[in-house]
C-alpha cells in the first residue's frame, strides 16, 4: 500500500460497528483486515483512492482506481457462485482517514490458507485434490464470463486462492480487483504507457501484447488457472528463478516452453499433466478452451 | 477417424460399393454434381447400405460469389433453392448471412442427412479481409440459426480458406482465436483449403500450406468441435493424426483437391488421365505401368489389400475400380497412423515418411523412370509440414 494503512484506532473511530480488527495484510492500494461486523467475522477492505490530481494522467488514474473498486462489489455483488468469495455486510462508502480517501466495504471471512501459504509449507497435493482446485477455478472463471459484461478476472494466482475444504467451497477464488470486463468500457490505461495491470509472472502471454484489449478473452484466465496448478502440484513457478528481475521471468512466458508438469510430478498421471501443459501454450487458440467439457473431463478423472 | 467418399459428376455406383464394402463410413455429396431429387434417392439408398455412414451435402454456397450465366459451371447447384448469384458487398451485411444460413439450414432439415453442411463463402487470399469478416460472421451465425430449427442433428460450419490465406501465420493464429470461442457454436466444421486449380497439387503438397491445414485441425479439436476436411485425399491420415475427424476423396483430381476452378467453364478436349494405384509405402499415387514395373522389383509398393486385385499384373484396370483402391488404400493409412494421442501420430507419420523416402531412394538407385506425379517430393513438403506444425502447435 502506498500510503500508511490506517490503524485499528481509526478504524474503530470511523466505524463503530467494526470490532476487534486486525490487519492481515496490506499491498498496492489495498488493506485487508479481519474484523467482527455485527457479531460475523468479515474481511474489512479498505482500497486507497488517490487524491483529485489537476494532472490529467493523475485523473485518469484515480477514475480508473475508483472504477476497478467499483466494479469488483458491483460483480461480487451478481455472482452467485460459491467457488468466488461474496460480499460481506457493509456496503460500500467512502471514508476520509488521516487526510487520504478510501473505499470501505467488507467481504466474508474466508478461514483457509491461500495456496501461497501451503506452496511455503512444501504441500505436495495428490491428484485429485488438484483436479478439484482445477474445476473449482475453471467454474469460477465459467461464472465470471456469463456475466453481462463478460469478466476476465485476470489475476488468478495462488495468493488469490483459499483453501477451504468444504464440500460445495473446496477452493474459493478472491480479489476481483482489476477484473477485465470485455464488453464494457476498458478501465485500463493505454498499455503503450504502461504495463497491464495484473502480476507479472502470472499474465497469460498474450497480455503483453500492446493490443491486448481487443482480442483478450477467457483463455488468459485459463492460463493463469493452469500456472497456479502447475506452481502447486510442482512446488515452484515453472517460468520465474528466484532470484531473478521480473522482465527475465516475463522473457521465458513469452519464448520458452515451460517443463512439462509430468517430468517434475512423475507420480501424476499423463492425461491430466498434458491437460495442465496444454493450456499453458503461448498460443490462446491452442489451449482448450470448451470449459464444459474440460470440467467434465477433469470431473470424470477425478 | 473416418475417411468420406467426395461426392462428383460420375459416380455410378462407386458410392454404394464402397459404404457396402466399409470402404468409406461417409458421404459428402456436392450440390453442384446431383440434383434435388436425385440426392433424396441417393441419400436414401446410403442409408439402407450403411445406416450408420455419415450423410452430409456440401450447399457449395462459396461458389455465388463467381457471378452466374456463362461465367459459372453450376451444374444442378441453380436448382438449389438457397442458391443464388451474391456480390460481395451483398454478404456485407449481417441480415443477409442469417438469410443465406436461415435458407440453406432449412432446405437441407428437410433432407435425410446425417448432419448439415452451412453454408459459406471462401477466404481467397487473407485472414485480414473483408471475406474474412463475412466468413466468421456466417461461422459465428451457423449455431444460432440452426438452434432455431430444434433439429438434433450436427451442423457443421463451412470454413472455406484459399492456399494464400494459410501462408500468414499470425493471422491464422487470430482467426483460429476467434472462431475457437464462440457464443453459439456449431458442432464441427467443414474445412476445405483450396488451389488455384485442382491440378496444382504442389500449391496444397507445400510445408506451409500442410502446417497450416493441420493447425487449423489441432486447434478446433482440442476445443471439441469436430472437423470433416473436404477435399483432403492424401492428407487425410495425417489430418486425422492430429484431431481431425475425417477426411474426403473421390475419383477425379477435382474431387481430391478443392479448387473453384471446377466451377468455371470448362477448357475443351483432354484425355482421360491414367489409372493410379495408391502406394501407402510411397504415400503417392503411381501409374499402372509404374505399378507393374516395380510390384517385382520393390514388392512393398503394394499394399497387400483386397482391391489390388483391381490392379492385375500387365492389365489396364478398370476406371470405375481406381477409387476403390484408393478409398481402401487410405482407409488402412488412416487406421495406421491415428490410433494414438497427436504426439504419438506424428511418430507414426514421420516414421511412415521415413519409410517412403527409402522405398524413393531404391526406385532411383534403380534407375526406374517415374513420371512426375509419381515422384517423392511430396515427402519433403509432408516431412517438413509437420516439422512446422510441431512449432505453431507448440508441441
Amino acid at each position: 500500500m502506498q500510503v500508511a494503512a490506517p490503524t485499528v484506532d481509526q478504524l474503530r473511530l470511523k466505524l463503530p460497528e467494526v470490532t476487534d480488527a486486525v490487519l492481515l495484510k496490506q499491498g498496492g492500494f489495498k488493506a485487508v483486515y479481519r474484523a467482527t461486523i455485527g457479531g460475523q467475522v468479515e474481511a474489512l477492505k479498505l482500497v486507497h483512492i488517490p487524491k483529485t490530481s489537476e494532472d490529467e494522467a493523475g485523473e485518469l488514474f484515480r477514475k480508473e482506481c475508483l472504477g476497478r473498486v467499483t466494479r469488483e462489489i458491483q460483480v461480487l455483488a451478481e455472482c452467485a457462485s460459491p467457488l468466488l468469495v461474496k460480499l460481506g455486510s457493509i456496503k460500500a462508502s467512502e471514508a476520509d482517514f488521516a487526510g487520504e480517501r478510501f473505499i470501505v466495504y467488507s467481504e466474508e471471512f474466508l478461514d483457509g490458507p491461500d495456496l501461497r501459504v501451503l506452496i511455503k509449507q512444501a504441500w505436495k497435493p495428490q491428484e485429485s485434490e488438484l483436479k478439484l482446485l482445477f474445476v473449482c477455478l475453471l467454474k469460477a472463471i465459467q461464472q465470471l464470463w456469463t456475466l453481462p459484461g463478460r469478466l476476465i478476472h485476470r489475476d488468478i494466482k495462488p495468493d488469490n486462492v483459499v483453501r477451504l475444504n468444504k464440500a460445495d467451497r473446496p477452493f474459493v477464488l478472491l480479489d476481483l480487483g482489476i477484473a477485465f470486463a470485455v464488453l464494457e468500457t476498458s478501465l485500463t490505461l493505454d498499455p503503450r504507457h504502461r504495463l497491464p495491470p495484473g502480476t507479472l509472472p502470472y499474465l497469460a502471454p498474450e497480455m503483453l501484447q500492446p493490443h491486448f484489449r481487443d482480442t483478450i478473452d477467457y483463455r488468459s484466465d485459463l492460463y493463469a488457472a493452469a500456472l497456479t496448478v502447475y506452481e502447486c502440484a510442482a512446488g515452484h513457478h515453472p517460468f520465474a528463478r528466484r532470484p531473478e528481475l521480473e522482465f527475465t521471468t516475463l522473457s521465458r512466458v513469452l519464448h520458452e516452453s515451460p517443463s512439462p508438469l509430468n517430468a517434475v510430478r512423475a507420480d501424476l498421471s499423463k492425461p491430466f499433466c498434458q491437460l495442465v501443459d496444454s493450456m499453458l501454450k503461448k498460443i490462446p487458440a491452442l489451449r482448450p478452451a470448451n470449459l464444459t467439457m474440460l470440467i467434465r473431463q477433469l470431473e470424470q478423472k477425478a | 477417424m473416418k475417411l468420406y467418399a467426395q461426392h462428383g459428376f460420375g459416380d455410378g455406383e462407386k458410392i454404394s460399393i464402397g459404404l457396402e464394402e466399409g470402404l468409406i463410413e461417409g458421404v459428402v455429396f456436392g450440390a453442384k454434381d446431383i440434383s434435388p431429387e436425385k440426392l433424396t434417392e441417393k441419400l436414401v439408398q446410403a442409408n439402407e447400405l450403411s445406416p450408420n455412414a455419415a450423410r452430409l451435402l456440401d450447399p457449395q454456397f462459396y461458389v455465388s460469389l463467381l457471378g452466374g450465366g456463362t461465367n459459372l459451371r453450376s451444374g444442378s447447384l441453380e436448382e438449389y433453392p438457397y442458391f443464388r448469384p451474391y456480390r460481395r458487398s451483398q454478404l456485407e451485411l449481417t441480415e443477409r448471412v442469417g438469410e443465406v444460413l436461415q435458407g440453406a439450414l432449412e432446405f437441407q432439415a428437410g433432407l435425410p442427412l446425417s448432419g448439415i453442411i452451412a453454408p459459406n463463402i471462401l477466404i481467397s487470399r487473407s485472414f485480414d479481409s473483408a471475406e474474412s469478416v463475412i466468413a466468421k460472421n456466417f461461422i459465428r451465425a451457423t449455431g444460432a440459426r440452426f438452434g432455431k430449427l430444434g433439429d438434433k442433428r450436427p451442423v457443421y460450419a463451412t470454413l472455406a480458406v484459399s492456399r494464400e490465406a494459410l501462408l500468414e501465420k499470425s493471422q491464422l493464429q487470430e482467426f483460429l482465436a476467434d472462431i475457437t470461442l464462440l457464443d453459439n457454436p456449431p458442432d464441427g466444421f467443414y474445412l476445405l483449403v483450396g488451389a488455384s486449380s485442382s491440378q496444382a497439387r504442389t500449391e496444397i503438397f507445400h510445408a506451409d500450406i500442410i502446417a497450416g491445414w493441420l493447425l487449423l485441425n489441432y486447434s478446433l479439436a482440442i476445443n471439441g468441435f469436430e472437423v470433416v476436411n473436404g477435399y483432403a485425399d492424401r492428407l487425410t491420415p495425417f489430418l486425422c493424426a492430429v484431431g481431425g475427424t475425417a477426411g474426403c476423396s473421390g475419383w477425379f483430381n477435382t474431387l481430391r483437391t478443392f479448387s473453384l476452378d471446377r466451377f468455371a467453364p470448362a477448357a475443351t478436349g483432354g484425355r482421360l488421365p491414367v489409372q493410379r494405384y495408391l502406394s501407402n509405402r510411397l504415400l503417392n499415387r503411381i501409374t499402372f505401368i509404374e505399378l507393374n514395373g516395380l510390384r517385382l522389383f520393390l514388392p512393398e509398393v503394394v499394399n497387400g489389400l483386397g482391391h489390388d486385385a483391381d490392379f492385375p499384373v500387365d492389365e489396364e484396370p478398370q476406371r470405375n475400380r481406381e477409387v476403390l483402391q484408393s478409398w481402401e488404400a487410405l482407409k488402412a493409412l488412416l487406421n495406421g497412423l491415428t490410433a494414438g494421442d497427436v504426439t504419438g501420430n506424428l511418430t507414426k507419420c514421420d516414421a511412415a515418411i521415413a519409410q517412403a523416402r527409402d522405398a524413393y531412394a531404391r526406385i532411383s538407385a534403380a534407375r526406374v523412370p517415374l513420371d512426375a506425379k509419381s515422384g517423392a517430393d511430396h515427402l519433403e513438403a509432408l516431412s517438413e509440414g509437420i516439422k512446422l506444425f510441431r512449432e505453431l502447435a507448440e508441441l
